[in-house]
């Protein structure tokens, strides 16, 4: 077994701040780090705010890659995950963990599938059991299969076909934006596909991709770490590795001309407009100026593109948006969208629209921020950081992530410094290269109806 | 499953038992029992400290969690309730507008002050309560407080942005209309209350357009004052700087008028309206009826009944049966909605069209079920500590703590509400459920509610009850 073991104890730093007696508080959480025997890789962050705990296994297994007959795919799996294994039968599992006063549920985004538990602290034994039973022997019937894809495609229809706006933006823009497949399919899938799944498929992708070596098991919350790894040897030591898949090349090219679409929208009434840029690679020095820059002119009512789109112009009440909308900043590895959406009222006003952000992004493509407006930007970013950092489910993420794509979760105590060491001119060079409109997809949503 | 985690392509399953194993890994093997754990640790609730100033304004302190940040809300008892009638939405578009500026700030030093400290600030309206509030960091709490109290205390409404308010208003209402839950949800409320505030859940568009000034002005003088305000502050901070700052800044504020206390007075029977929605690939169902509110004796039993049947778990036998069994739907949920002396309850369903039927069916039997026979001991035992465990974990957020904190000061629920909360869930027995459901959850009281496609499904839902529109 592999250890190595960083333990910094949450630390409350009283720095002062010139001519000001205010704090600034600063915060750190302990991680702990193991691999054993089989490549299972385990990340332990105790915290006693609470007497729960949250467990999380990360799977290095996202939409991007499923098989190419079979979009949506890699989601429908993660339905079956529920629905058996070999020491509990459906249903059994929704009982054993909510019957004891947990929560549980699962996510397919771009690069993993997670499946998470949060639960009295008491009963951290009770979901490692349960997490290395579905880890070692899937175990379902076609008639499983079958419920659960009805139960998927009611969930395409309520989320996006029976929706107006349905999969604006999240779903429809990596599939104008990118050329790769893997990130330019229907990856909540279509419904032909999902219907035509079949059980051998279903264990053949089991086989494929939950393996302990292709995977993190993440505890975060109120559990002495001794006793925690002794806990988490004694259930998944046994669980036999495999070799997984050639990971395929999932890179972008670089987009070098402005790309447009439009799509009909029956069930709306009001247009919608979205706008996308690829952005640094992440960690890069770049990734994280643009990572502030998502904060510069997109986050909070005093953000550029809100005081210029909203409060200035009245063109629309709320811009939205981020880096990975399903999602965080921190949890894909691969090609990643910058993506900035908002309602408006009237398609002709969208040149007017496309016009004040490019004078928006212009500004900073052209002159550095000036100190205060970064300092601003880094505060924001720090205080989010704070919430992602202190939740049992949010650090537990961000571990399993750091941990499954970079081997590396203790970084999640070195992102303030990370942010912290972008420059103005930094800002400039990200913004000149990113932020270029070559570099964009424009998707805009025709209602059909006349506007109410 | 929620409904809130939408985009993160929540999934799940659970459901009933099915005998033939396809592939059985452990064949033959006896299944393992799961390990019992260890010994439960006690939650202890968070201290909170109480004050009142002389002006009558109440302020709560929740000292919490390790993460060095701080919730500040100030809750204030006007809404939806309290707008004169026809002007449906003007206390949603104060609220909004009470951040465009104060006396002393433009809207746009607001939003670069709340920055600065790690947060923004936000305002809106619901039903009973206005609130004001935004989430800092821990150093800069004290100064966030009087900035929440500026905007309280002394909004400018500036002219200028009244018609960008406006027409953020008219955006949304038209977006709101083309949503099968909103039109749903509209029409279940109207069908309960009626002309009361409660029952008018949507603005029109004429309505907007004729919110003036002064309408607008006349509306948070008459309604906007200490006695009707509690401001909550949960999380790390300096408690006496807080507390100097809730006195300077909140000291001075006019007391204003109690509560306006508008009770409605439900009394529904049995129907079935159908809102046509022309291309709907799946209807949407509500089926709910107004039940005791949270100050009543019973609320607790009927909170146990609302998980048993369909409330937030795999355990709920209306979601096992709908969606693990039958595969009609994905994320159904029943909940008890609550206003101030009021309450209904409401299962939500988006169904595939050629099932909407066969789904009504299978949730109206089991609401009966649950009414002729009283639960298993099991059955009731894993609902009791489902919902004991999500009670530690709501009481275990800054979001959480206030959110009950406030629901608990709204419903006036005594001081020991909380504390008491977890114990008297457990001591409810399978008959004390069955008796809830029978009492509140009467079949001929039952609203029916659905959108969708009128002339494929209509037919079909004749059998269920009288057909309204």
């Amino acid at each position: 077994m592999r250890q190595r073991t960083a333990w910094i104890v949450v630390a409350v730093l009283a720095l002062s701040l010139a001519g000001c007696s205010r704090t600034a508080i600063s915060f750190r959480v302990p991680v702990e780090y193991y691999q054993l025997k089989n490549g299972l890789k385990v990340v332990l962050s105790p915290d006693d705010t609470a007497p729960i705990v949250a467990v999380a296994v990360y799977y290095n297994i996202g939409f991007r890659i499923e098989p190419r007959n079979r979009t949506g795919f890699a989601h429908l799996f993660e339905h079956m995950m529920f629905q058996g294994s070999g020491n509990l039968e459906k249903g059994a599992f929704f009982r054993l963990i909510q019957g004891q006063g947990g929560v549980f549920n699962g996510s397919t985004r771009f690069d993993f599938t997670n499946y998470y538990e949060i639960l009295p602290a008491h009963k951290l034994e009770t979901a490692l059991w349960a997490e290395a039973d579905r880890m070692k022997s899937l175990d379902i019937s076609p008639d499983n299969l079958k419920n659960q894809q009805g139960v998927v495609v009611n969930e395409v229809k309520v989320n996006v076909l029976d929706q107006p706006y349905g999969g604006f933006p999240w779903l429809d823009m990596p599939q104008v934006a990118n050329e790769n497949w893997y990130n330019a399919h229907n990856f909540y899938g279509d419904i032909q596909d999902l219907e035509a799944a079949t059980p051998e498929e279903v264990m053949d992708f089991f086989k494929s991709y939950y393996t302990p070596n292709n995977a993190v098991l993440a505890i975060m919350g109120d559990f002495a770490p001794g006793e925690a790894l002794a806990l988490v040897k004694k259930y998944f030591e046994s669980v036999d590795p495999f070799p997984r898949p050639e990971f395929p090349d999932i890179s972008e090219p670089r987009q070098d001309k402005e790309r447009t679409f439009s799509k009909d929208d029956p069930l709306a009434n009001r247009p919608a407009l979205a706008l996308a840029y690829h952005v640094p690679e992440r960690l890069s020095p770049e990734y994280f100026a643009m990572g502030l820059l998502d904060q510069i002119l997109l986050k909070g009512q005093d953000s550029l593109l809100y005081q210029a789109l909203v409060k200035k112009e009245g063109l629309t009440g709320a811009v939205s948006g981020g880096i990975n909308l399903l999602g965080s900043m921190f949890n894909y590895q691969g090609p990643m969208l910058w993506t900035v959406s908002l309602f408006f009222d009237d398609i002709a006003s969208s040149g007017r629209i496309i016009s004040v952000v490019d004078s928006v992004i212009d500004e900073v493509r052209t002159n550095p921020v000036s100190r205060e407006d970064l300092d601003t930007a880094l505060v924001k970013m720090r205080s989010g950081l704070f919430d992602t950092m202190g939740s049992g489910f949010g650090r537990a993420d961000l571990m399993a992530c750091m941990a499954l794509f970079d081997d590396n979760p203790f970084a999640v105590n070195e992102l303030e410094q990370r942010f912290k060491a972008v420059t103005p001119e930094l800002i400039l060079k990200t913004a000149q290269e990113y932020l270029r409109p070559s570099n964009r997809t424009v998707l805009t949503i025709r209602p059909k109806k006349a506007a109410q | 499953m929620g409904k809130t985690m939408r985009k993160i392509m929540p999934l799940t399953g659970r459901g009933c038992i099915l005998a033939a194993v396809f592939i059985a890994l452990s064949a033959g093997a006896e299944r393992q029992a799961p390990p019992e754990g260890g010994k439960p640790k006690d939650f202890i609730l968070p201290a909170k400290e109480d004050f009142e100033l002389a002006n009558g304004l109440r302020a709560t302190l929740v000292s919490y969690g390790q993460v060095p940040k701080a919730m500040v809300g100030l809750m204030v008892r006007t809404g939806n309730l309290n707008e004169p009638e026809n002007e449906v939405w003007l206390a949603n578009v104060a609220a909004r507008f009470m951040r465009e500026g104060t006396v002393g700030r433009s809207a746009k030093e607001i939003a670069a002050a709340a920055a600065r400290m790690g947060g923004g600030v936000n305002s809106g309206a619901g039903s009973d309560t206005s609130g004001i509030n935004g989430d800092v960091l821990s150093e800069f709490a004290p100064e966030f407080i009087r900035l929440v109290a500026d905007i309280a205390q002394n909004p400018l409404f500036p002219e200028t942005e009244l018609g960008r308010l406006k027409n953020d208003q008219l955006r949304t209402l038209s977006i709101q209309l083309s949503q099968p839950e909103t039109l749903a949800l509209a029409k279940f409320r109207k069908t309960i209350y009626g002309d009361h505030p409660y029952g008018r859940l949507l603005s029109t568009a004429e309505t907007i357009k004729g919110f003036t000034m002064d309408k607008i002005r006349s509306y948070y003088e008459a309604n906007f004052g200490a006695v009707r305000s509690h401001l909550y502050v949960v999380g790390r901070f300096d408690a006496k700087a807080v507390k100097r700052a809730i006195r300077d800044a909140f000291g001075g504020w006019k007391r204003g008028p109690a509560p306006a206390i508008l009770p409605a007075k439900t009394d529904t029977r049995r129907s079935v309206a159908v809102v046509d929605r022309p291309g709907s690939q799946q209807s949407t169902l509500y089926v709910g009826l107004p039940v005791v509110d949270p100050s009543h004796t019973d609320s607790l039993a009927l909170e146990v009944v609302n998980f048993l049947l369909g409330g937030g778990s795999f355990l709920s036998r209306i979601t096992a049966n709908i969606r693990e069994n039958k595969g009609y739907t994905y994320s159904p949920y029943s909940t008890i909605s609550t206003r101030y002396r009021d309450a209904y309850w409401v299962q939500v369903a988006s169904v595939g069209n050629t099932v909407t039927a066969p789904a009504l069916k299978e949730i109206l039997y089991e609401i009966d079920r649950l009414r002729e026979e009283p639960p298993a001991d099991k059955e009731l035992k894993d609902i009791q500590n489902f919902m004991s465990g999500t009670f530690v974990m709501t009481n275990s957020s800054r979001a959480g703590i206030l959110n009950i904190l406030s629901n608990q000061d709204l419903h006036g629920l005594g001081p020991d509400y909380l504390s008491t909360y977890v114990q008297k869930i457990h001591a409810l027995t399978p008959k004390d459920i069955q008796r809830a459901a029978r009492e509140y959850l009467k079949p001929d009281k039952m609203i029916i509610v659905v959108v969708g496609e009128k002339k494929e499904i209509a037919d079909s839902l004749k059998g269920f009850g009288p057909v309204v529109e």
